[in-house]
């Protein structure tokens, strides 16, 4: 018999072969994750509220689209989206400008014992939504009127096209038990009340969430038995576990991107979700050091997009120029500054300003320190000081909101991404008067933007809608308050022998993959 | 008139003279006859003055970009290539490590100063103190650095202050816990007790006549010590809790480094050399004071 001993030297010897497997992709081959119908993937954090009302966003919706019934569903259709009924209906239709009519397919049930799907439970979550965090997607929609037990119609309060789109297909569309969601108290958190979908879910904190096939699932088999999402919050760590063979799908940093672009490992496609997200740097126009317009024009004329798009995100993104995403309505294709640090300098020297000096606060991420580093080299050139601040999310989130304390009054430029959705409608929302010291930490207001918003809301010629979006934008820019970045692409390097399917703004959808 | 002659020297003054520059001959060849020591002492040097000639020395402004040369491997245009935004890294390597130097120095000597007065104070005063100090310290020992950091951060945001803080709380107890136990060793000593028959102070006594006897260890703790403050350092920074972007540091370097490290190698292998050298430079030396002025500590010769 030999024993093994553990010696420092070969534990030693150990360590330094295991970190040099890890450095030296296809070194040691790529092994492979995907065994049997078991699907490995990455999750960027703990998913800690599942109520579509008041998640954050992201992974929870990823949960919520394997667990709980959507009337309707993103599908790709060439380099643009359209959408598509679910399985959970036999069907989905506009039967005039203002009402949708749906139909439940049968024999659909809620675990725990909860009963049927019903169209009750379709006007219970919408109504609910109308009140919650995320109500800003039902504005269009009145009432949910019950005409039978799966039988519906979702009633508008105007013409509003997009409403399936945006609404019905993202995460909010979401539908919830009415009888276990009142049971839970009327919201959750961690876990969902009672489930209807392709996969049941369950959760261990910080390390995966893992999605089985629901036995009472009598809908479209799903492609996987199982899907494990690890938590691994580094997109790096993330690429490295999947060079490693370790998880199946991963999402790509830019500089990954590049490299993958020039060599693609063994085995491995890619597939770009959208660049439906939009960055830009922000400034407070009610900030002493930024309340004069000549100042925050000359800030606009100074930053040099073009190196960012180069330096920090390795020229894989597209350069924004606007809130509206490149392929979507009322996408503009240019701004009306430029860079000009002369220019940039004669403003100042307008405004009466020298020596300014401002903090720019950013997410703590690689790409936005990039991004930080560079507009502080352009902003020195034309002489203004910047002193960076790297956050965590959880305080950057709440830094613009009134109610989370007095941080929005020392706001002065801060770096921001939001994501869409297949719509111009979305984006703007966020930046009416209402939502001052909520997402509108700019802090500026417009009669006329307010009243485009609405109209845009209501409006069906597509021409008349770009126009309004059109203008929008330029109503923006023209605060000075925005110096747009880029729209970055949501882009999944996975097996070539699956098929990924996502949204335009990147969330995975796993019951839709399959092997092929 | 004529001047009266000196008293001559005794000959056991001379003797001992004698012996004591013998004794310093023999431990300085001793020393020169260590090659650790000697490496040590080479390496230390070069890190100070690297860090002080560091505006001299590097060859570009440590933040200067050049966006179309990002992310190079060594040239004879930048010896240790560039980063993301196209920094020469040997001129932030440089940079770096003057902060490396500075959170060493300040940090080191003001936990030196501090450990020093209230390990004396715990080993000279009376047993409640004593008892109350060591709580103290216990406490602050029992702290992770790296939590500690991170709770600071969250309310105060990240800075180089900061880290400084950090490096002298947490390093403090070290030097304190050393004075603490040699002041003890001293206090019940035929001098100690005539001087305070004599009715000399306690202040007098701890710093004319105490501290002279503990600061020798300290020393050497403190040179045994500095690689660790600058671990700390490298690895806040690294956290992204150290110093500002976009000031150098050789954790910042190795954290944008290991980011791109499948891309380019050389931003972790040029950040992470300094830090490995400046590590074996200070314990080298450190170990080899501590041979040469406290042999019953030292390696078995």
């Amino acid at each position: 018999m030999t024993l093994t001993r553990t010696t420092r030297r070969t534990f030693l010897t150990s360590t330094a072969a295991m970190a040099a497997a890890g450095l030296f992709p296809g070194g040691v081959g790529m092994l492979r994750a995907q065994e049997g119908r078991v699907l490995n993937l990455r999750l960027e954090g703990d998913n800690s509220i599942l109520d579509p009302g008041y998640m954050v966003g992201g992974t929870e919706v990823e949960a919520q689209k394997q667990c709980l019934p959507f009337l309707a569903e993103y599908v790709r259709d060439g380099d643009t989206f359209s959408w598509q009924p679910t399985a959970y209906v036999t069907r989905l239709e506009y039967v005039d400008d203002t009402h949708i009519e749906f139909e439940l397919a049968e024999g659909l049930v809620w675990s725990g014992g909860h009963g049927t799907l019903k169209a009750s439970d379709v006007a219970y979550s919408y109504k609910r939504m109308k009140d919650s965090e995320w109500s800003g997607y039902f504005d269009a929609l009145e009432t949910v009127e019950v005409t039978g037990e799966r039988t519906g119609t979702l009633v508008l309060n105007k013409p509003f096209a997009p409403f399936i789109m945006v609404t019905l297909c993202h995460g909010p569309g979401a539908i919830v038990c009415e009888a276990a969601t009142e049971a839970a108290g009327g919201r959750f958190t961690t876990e969902f009340p009672a489930i209807c979908g392709p996969y049941t879910y369950s959760a261990t904190p910080g390390q995966r969430a893992v999605f089985e096939r629901n036995p009472e699932w009598t809908g479209p088999a799903p492609g996987f038995d199982r899907v494990v999402c690890h938590v691994i919050t580094e997109v790096q760590a993330a690429e490295l576990a999947y060079e490693a063979g370790e998880i199946d799908c991963t999402e790509l940093g830019p500089d990954s991107l590049a490299r993958y672009s020039k060599q693609m490992p063994e085995n491995t496609t890619i597939t770009t979700a959208g660049q439906l997200q939009y960055m830009w740097m922000g400034m407070n126009t009610q900030h002493p050091k930024l309340q004069d317009i000549k100042v925050r024009q000359a800030i606009q004329h100074a930053v040099d997009v073009d190196s960012i798009l180069a330096g920090a995100f390795a020229g894989t993104s597209t350069k924004s120029h606007g809130i509206v995403c490149p392929g979507l309505l009322g996408a503009r294709s240019q701004t009306s500054y430029s860079y000009d640090p002369a220019k940039a300098r004669a403003l100042l020297d307008e405004a009466g300003v020298s020596g300014l000096e401002l903090t720019l606060r950013t997410l703590n991420w690689q790409e936005r320190l990039l991004t930080a580093q560079i507009i502080q080299a352009n902003l020195a050139a034309v002489g203004i000081t910047v002193n960076i601040l790297p956050m965590e999310s959880g305080p950057f989130w709440e830094m613009g909101m009134e109610e989370a304390g007095d941080t929005w009054q020392d706001l002065e430029l801060w770096i921001m991404r939001y994501a869409t959705v297949p719509d111009p409608y979305e984006s703007t929302q966020w930046f009416v008067s209402e939502q001052v010291g909520i997402w509108n930490w700019e802090r500026w207001t417009d009669p006329e933007f307010d009243r485009l918003y609405d109209e845009g809301l209501s409006e069906t010629d597509e021409a008349k809608r770009e126009e309004i979006y059109l203008r929008m934008q330029q109503i923006m820019e023209d605060t000075g308050a925005y110096v747009w970045i880029n729209h970055e692409p949501e882009v999944y390097a996975h097996k070539t022998d699956i098929e990924v399917v996502a949204a335009p703004s990147g969330e995975l959808n796993y019951h839709r993959f399959k092997p092929l | 008139m004529s001047v009266p002659p000196s008293d001559p020297v005794p000959a056991e003054a001379l003797e001992l003279r004698e012996s004591a520059s013998r004794e310093r001959r023999e431990k300085l060849s001793s020393f020169l006859s260590d090659w650790q020591a000697v490496a040590g002492l080479v390496l230390v040097v070069a890190f100070f003055a690297s860090a002080i000639f560091a505006p001299w020395l590097a060859p570009y402004d440590p933040n200067a970009m050049d966006i179309p040369a990002r992310m190079s491997g060594p040239s004879w245009d930048h010896i240790a290539g560039t980063d993301q935004l196209g920094r020469d890294t040997f001129s932030r390597i440089l940079h770096g490590g003057r902060v490396a130097l500075y959170i060493a120095a300040i940090g080191v000597s003001a936990s030196l100063v501090v450990g020093l007065v209230l390990g004396m104070i715990a080993g000279y005063g009376p047993r409640w103190l004593d008892n109350l100090l060591l709580l103290l310290f216990d406490a602050v020992r029992s702290f992770p650095a790296v939590i500690l950091a991170l709770a600071t951060v969250a309310l105060t945001g990240p800075s180089l202050t900061v880290v400084l803080a950090i490096v002298i709380i947490t390093t403090i107890p070290s030097y304190a816990r050393v004075a603490r136990t040699a002041t003890m060793a001293l206090r019940h000593t035929e001098f100690i007790l005539a001087e305070r028959s004599l009715g000399a102070s306690t202040p007098r006594i701890l710093f004319h006549h105490v501290m002279p006897n503990v600061i020798g260890p300290l020393l050497i703790l403190a040179a045994m010590e500095v690689p660790v403050v600058v671990s700390i350092e490298a690895g806040l920074s690294f956290l992204g809790i150290g110093v500002l972007p976009p000031q150098a540091s050789w954790g910042t370097i190795l954290n944008e480094g290991y980011l791109v490290i499948r891309d380019t190698p050389w931003m972790v292998i040029a950040g992470g050399i300094p830090l490995i050298l400046t590590t074996l430079g200070f314990t080298f030396l450190g170990e080899a004071l501590r041979d040469l002025f406290d042999p019953r500590m030292g390696r078995g010769r």
